[in-house]
């Protein structure tokens, strides 16, 4: 049984690109046109349209679309990617948006106690008195109980 | 009281960590505008300062050959700053653009008429594929070599905002004219061609 899975797996990834339904436009829509740096599967530019075809080309061939990625690659390096690569420079256009998102989790605890302090209610009769005011409060008593 | 007090030191906790947090993003923004203005600066500097009738050093290249003619041999890459005592006309060319199907056979011309004193045609193939690019310098029967910028690095570092543009290189190495377009007549380089030779 292992045998015959075996078998069936080597036929499968023997199977030129083609055949697998590899399409112009499932590879298009993984890198950019270099002059217009729009995904090439909606650019019409005179060079996207060289690069569909080179694409149509190697898939008749029966590349892989990796196969045909790369080979994109080293025509015109990897900044034809649509999605940056996640190594060297290029990984910072993954980190940097995440560690803006963790920042800004990071803050929410903070916020959330400031504002709930700021919204709290304030006790009736509690609040700072100088000893000015307590001393003329106390003279403010004494006289009315006298008066009674 | 010592709730008071838990308050009081939540509340200097919270504030410096927004004060430090604002402080970084304005240090970003900061960043982020200085980083454009430079690159600002630096996408026109040569067209400036050759408009200003100044020769400013040219960038250097280090590109493999796509295809050889004269002294440079396919299969090897050239650097510019090692053809130094020689008068270069760079231009930057694609297969898929159509101006410069109208320049090619003007460049070879020229590259006919001043290559026995001492000039240099040397083409960059741009944001191309390989094989059209070697298709496109047979269909003209070009003889004067071409290296290949597969990434644009060396496009970007002669501020080229598009294809045909072609330099005029000094035997220094400096920019001594710039023409951004189509070369369409030998007497459009000619005479800059001339004050460099």
């Amino acid at each position: 049984m292992r045998w015959l899975l075996l078998i069936v797996a080597a036929l499968v990834l023997a199977l030129p690109a083609a055949a697998m339904g590899v399409t112009v436009g499932e590879v298009a829509k993984e890198v950019k046109c270099p002059t217009c740096s729009t995904p090439l599967n909606v650019s019409e530019a005179p060079v996207a349209l060289d690069m569909k075809e080179f694409i149509a080309d190697r898939i008749a061939e029966g590349d892989s679309k990796q196969e045909i990625i790369d080979a994109l690659v080293v025509e015109f390096g990897p900044s034809v990617l649509a999605v940056p690569p996640k190594e060297g420079f290029d990984l910072l256009a993954w980190l940097v948006p995440l560690g803006a998102v963790l920042m800004g989790l990071a803050l929410i605890p903070f916020l959330v106690r400031s504002w709930r302090r700021r919204n709290r209610p304030v006790e009736a009769g509690v609040g700072v008195t100088s000893p000015d005011e307590l001393e003329r409060l106390e003279r403010e008593l004494r006289r009315r109980s006298a008066g009674k | 009281m010592d709730d008071d007090l838990e308050i009081d030191e939540g509340t200097g906790r919270g504030r410096l960590i927004g004060a430090i947090a604002a402080g970084l993003g304005v240090v970003a923004l900061l960043a982020l505008m200085t980083i454009g203005l430079l690159n600002q600066e630096r996408g026109n500097s040569i067209a400036r300062a050759v408009s200003a009738d100044e020769r400013p050093l040219s960038p250097d290249l280090e590109l493999p050959v796509l295809v050889g003619g004269g002294p440079i041999k396919e299969g090897e890459s050239v650097r510019l700053s090692d053809l130094r005592g020689t008068p270069i006309v760079l231009n930057f060319w694609a297969s898929w653009c159509v101006p410069c199907r109208t320049e090619a056979p003007v460049l070879e011309r020229l590259w006919s008429r001043y290559q026995d004193r001492g000039l240099l045609v040397l083409g960059v193939d741009v944001q191309d594929l390989t094989g059209k690019a070697k298709e496109f310098d047979e269909e003209f029967g070009l003889t004067y070599p071409s290296v290949r910028d597969g990434d644009d690095s060396t496009m970007r570092d002669f501020e080229v905002t598009g294809v045909p543009e072609t330099f005029v290189i000094d035997k220094q190495g400096r920019v001594a004219a710039l023409r951004v377009g189509p070369v369409t007549s030998e007497e459009q380089l000619a005479e800059a061609i001339e004050a460099v030779l």
